[in-house]
């Protein structure tokens, strides 16, 4: 019912009436309950606020809202909808591999020890370029895609683990897992968000598979009533 | 405000500059936008540190109106 954003609001109004009523009164602060009122609500609410405000932001930041909120990821925001499951983002956006709201995150984000705070430095970077530097006329990964993010998920599960192709030859399973291997090499799961053939592609809407879902089972009604 | 003493002129500095920090916490709360925790950080974040230091400092330094009130010599008669 009461989110962390709902609590910080709370908090946040409650702070700013206090401080209200001491910006009013100040020399309310001469009796010890007014001192203690001026500890509360000019350091710990701050702080407290302050420090629920960051976490909150950087829990924001992993979004897929907010990713794609400046122009140049839009493209790659559409990306997730080609209607071809073969295209990695979208194959797993749409059948819920990674959590919609933080599709771009849980992907990019490093598996690694401080790899979260690696991705938000990152992210700062961007918004640098997007706003006050040069944007780059082709967006590319700072390095090559590591395996380690996929097998973050993908490693011991069955369809990985015993699939044919990855155990197509002796040791190739080890070279994928030591990342020698890549898993978007040409021939495997090459096609990523490919933005240049956008325009020639078709995409997928949930609420049209919804309506089309629902006028295959009106039609489905109409014939078994005939 | 002039007949304030110095501690709750300070107190006021404080309190305003941490509203002010606060009413830009909230706003960028309201926002959902990249540039939204920039906003927090840069404005939100130095105002409410500058009025945390000014109210720590309002603490530390006493009140030297009262302090210099105090050290006043006063006449015998008076006392």
């Amino acid at each position: 019912m009461f989110g962390p954003t709902s609590i910080l609001i709370a908090i946040i109004i409650i702070a700013v009436v206090l401080i209200g009523l001491l910006i009013i009164k100040p020399s309310i602060t001469v009796s010890r309950g007014g001192k203690v009122l001026a500890f509360v609500s000019l350091l710990v609410f701050p702080v407290l606020g302050g420090s629920m405000g960051v976490s909150e932001h950087i829990e924001r930041s992993k979004s897929t809202e907010f990713c794609t909120s400046c122009h140049v990821m839009k493209d790659y925001g559409k990306s997730l909808l080609i209607d071809d499951a073969s295209y990695i983002p979208a194959g797993h956006f749409q059948n819920n591999r990674v959590p919609r709201d933080a599709a771009c995150y849980t992907c990019h984000t490093d598996y690694a020890m401080y790899g979260g705070f690696r991705a938000k430095l990152r992210g700062l970077r961007h918004v640098y370029a997007q706003y006050i530097g040069k944007i780059p006329d082709k967006i590319e990964l700072y390095n090559s895609y590591n395996n380690r993010e996929c097998l973050h998920c993908h490693q011991g599960a069955r369809s990985f683990e015993e699939g044919a192709t990855h155990n197509m030859e002796e040791g190739r399973l080890d070279l994928m897992k030591a990342n020698k291997l890549s898993c978007m090499s040409t021939g495997c799961h090459s096609a990523t968000h490919d933005v240049k053939n956008l325009p020639n592609l078709t995409f997928w809407s949930p609420d049209k598979a919804k309506k089309d879902a629902a006028g295959a089972a009106d039609e489905v009604d109409a014939g078994s009533n005939r | 405000m002039t007949n304030l003493i110095n501690i709750e002129r300070r107190l006021r500095i404080a309190g305003t500059l941490i509203v002010l920090g606060l009413l830009i916490e909230l706003g960028s709360l309201l926002w959902s936008h990249p540039l939204a925790f920039i906003l927090f950080i840069v404005a939100g974040g130095l105002l409410m540190a500058a009025g945390i230091i000014v109210y720590l400092y309002s603490l530390v330094s006493g009140d030297d109106s009262v302090a210099r009130k105090n050290s006043e010599v006063r006449p015998l008669s008076e006392a």
